[in-house]
């Protein structure tokens, strides 16, 4: 047993050293048996790929250029979501929050068309804007307008009372109030929103390119079954996961931990 | 600092779901002379946090007068700072910047407000935690914080909401003595409300104490100062004005 110490205690300062090793070890196993599984064989290779001839493929595409591409385009709409959504959402989202009447006037709607998910908008969106970017860009601001606007009230209405007149009691014109203490107050609640909102929101993104696309990952996917290639089919699944993974845990989650941790607003 | 009087101060409010108006402040009139520390105590429910909401600016008054200086209260503003029980620091920023809120709403410069938050920070031997946020401190040092944010804004009237009533009991009589120095170095206008007897003797110049809306008795505590608990603890006269105090509490 204690001969093992010493390798443990070479894995233990590995992974301080470098941290990207203990988010890539878990998938050793995943890859590993997904090879073990390729090469014991019961499926033909066009139909079950091993981990090379993804990697071939991932370098052949990678070589004509139609994956940076594609990742582009798909990356690219993403961040028109999250920029209309945040430029959109938390002013709505301030201001349902904040006004009483707004918020029993707008809360039972919101929350209506927060239901009506995402590519359940796409037979009507494909009728009125047709096959193409303005319904894709439709159904991801769409997606990530919602959980943002509802976090940003939730996250107004979460600031107590006292604060505001802490804030009042020390001068504070009403404007004041709004971006020193309400934003704020909020700013945490208003990140998850993001996080999650930009979460559904690649998901319905990658579903409209399959259905209205004509580029973007999605599309290469559903592309590639025309095509009968599982490997394109398998490396654009492996992408969807990598990306998402870089966007949440090296942006999204650090922003929302610095800003709610530090300040007690969020547990651990 | 300027003084504060209460002229037949009432309020009733509409509770909807009764259906029925309700009195909370019945009739309340209160001379605060500038400079004076004035302690409001009674049993729960009396309406003492409504009448220093009401000074305050939170809830309107609906009958008499609130005059700050000779004038009258319209809404919360800076002449009338504020301690709540809950600190209600802003916990996403620092304690320097915390106490430096109210200058950088009157729009003191950067370094002159700094200046200023560190000399009320020293004030409550705070000066360490200054880079510090809020949740990083314990309770007894967070309401420190509010007391000096509130200072350091330079307010007419301080009003005090059951300010030491979370923080554990030594911590409480540390509080205490330091407030007790803080009022003799500066002297402001103080309203503290309490519903702890001996709080409000040790503090106060009077004692005002509040049954059911209405002013019960006002005592005065001619007890001298520098006050500290080390000396009032044993002191027969505090005993005998805490007695005083506490009978007509009970009697509420």
């Amino acid at each position: 047993m204690n001969a093992l110490l010493p390798l443990w205690s070479f894995v233990v300062r590995t992974s301080v050293k470098w941290p990207v090793l203990r988010t890539l070890a878990p998938f050793v196993p995943v890859v590993a048996l997904w090879w073990a599984v390729a090469a014991w064989g019961p499926f033909p290779p066009a139909f079950f790929p091993s981990p090379p001839d993804v990697w071939t493929k991932f370098v052949t595409l990678m070589e004509k250029g139609i994956l940076p591409e594609y990742l582009g385009d798909s990356v690219g709409r993403l961040a028109i979501g999250a920029a209309v959504g945040i430029g959109l959402g938390v002013p709505l989202g301030l201001w349902v929050g904040l006004s009483k009447g707004a918020h029993r006037a707008l809360w039972p709607v919101l929350l209506f068309f927060q239901a009506i998910g995402d590519i359940a908008w796409l037979p009507i969106l494909i009728i009125w804007f047709g096959f193409g970017l303005t319904t894709m860009t439709f159904v991801i601001v769409y997606t990530v307008l919602f959980p943002v606007i509802l976090n940003t009230v939730l996250g107004v209405r979460s600031v107590r009372i006292e604060l505001h007149r802490a804030a009042q009691s020390l001068g504070a014109p009403p404007w004041r109030i709004l971006t020193e203490v309400v934003v704020p107050g909020a700013l945490p609640n208003i990140m998850t929103g993001l996080r999650n909102g930009l979460g559904y929101g690649w998901r319905a993104l990658i579903a409209a390119e399959m259905i209205v696309g004509t580029s973007g990952i999605g599309f290469l996917m559903f592309d590639a079954r025309r095509a009968g290639s599982v490997t394109e089919i398998v490396l654009g699944m492996i992408v969807l996961g990598i990306l998402w993974y870089i966007v949440d845990a090296w942006i999204l989650a650090p922003i929302e931990q610095a800003t709610g941790r530090r300040w007690g607003l969020v547990t651990q | 600092m300027k003084s504060l009087s209460l002229k037949n101060l009432a309020k009733t409010y509409f509770d909807a779901y009764k259906g029925e108006h309700v009195t909370a402040i019945r009739d309340v009139s209160l001379e605060v002379p500038a400079g004076e520390f004035v302690s409001i105590v009674g049993p729960s429910g009396c309406g003492k946090s409504t009448i220093l909401n009401m000074v305050a600016g939170f809830i309107p008054h609906s009958g008499g007068d609130i005059l700050v200086g000779g004038e009258a209260v319209k809404g919360p503003g800076p002449d009338r700072g504020v301690v709540f029980q809950s600190f209600a620091l802003f916990p996403w920023k620092t304690v320097l910047d915390n106490v430096g809120f109210g200058p950088k709403m009157r729009g003191v410069p950067k370094a002159e407000r700094d200046a200023i938050a560190r000399e009320y920070l020293a004030l409550a031997g705070l000066s360490h935690a200054a880079d510090r946020y809020p949740n990083e401190l314990s309770g007894g040092m967070q309401q420190r914080v509010g007391v000096v944010r509130a200072l350091a804004n330079q307010p007419d009237v301080l009003l005090m909401d059951e300010p030491f009533a979370s923080v554990d009991a030594q911590t409480r009589m540390t509080l205490q003595d330091e407030l007790s120095r803080i009022w003799e170095e500066r002297r402001p206008t103080v309203v503290f409300i309490t519903h702890d007897v001996p709080e409000a003797v040790f503090l106060a110049n009077r004692v005002v104490v509040l049954s059911k809306g209405k002013v019960l008795a006002e005592v005065d505590v001619p007890i001298s100062r520098p006050r500290v608990w080390d000396r009032l603890v044993a002191d027969d006269q505090f005993k005998d004005l805490s007695n005083q105090v506490l009978a007509l509490v009970r009697s509420a």
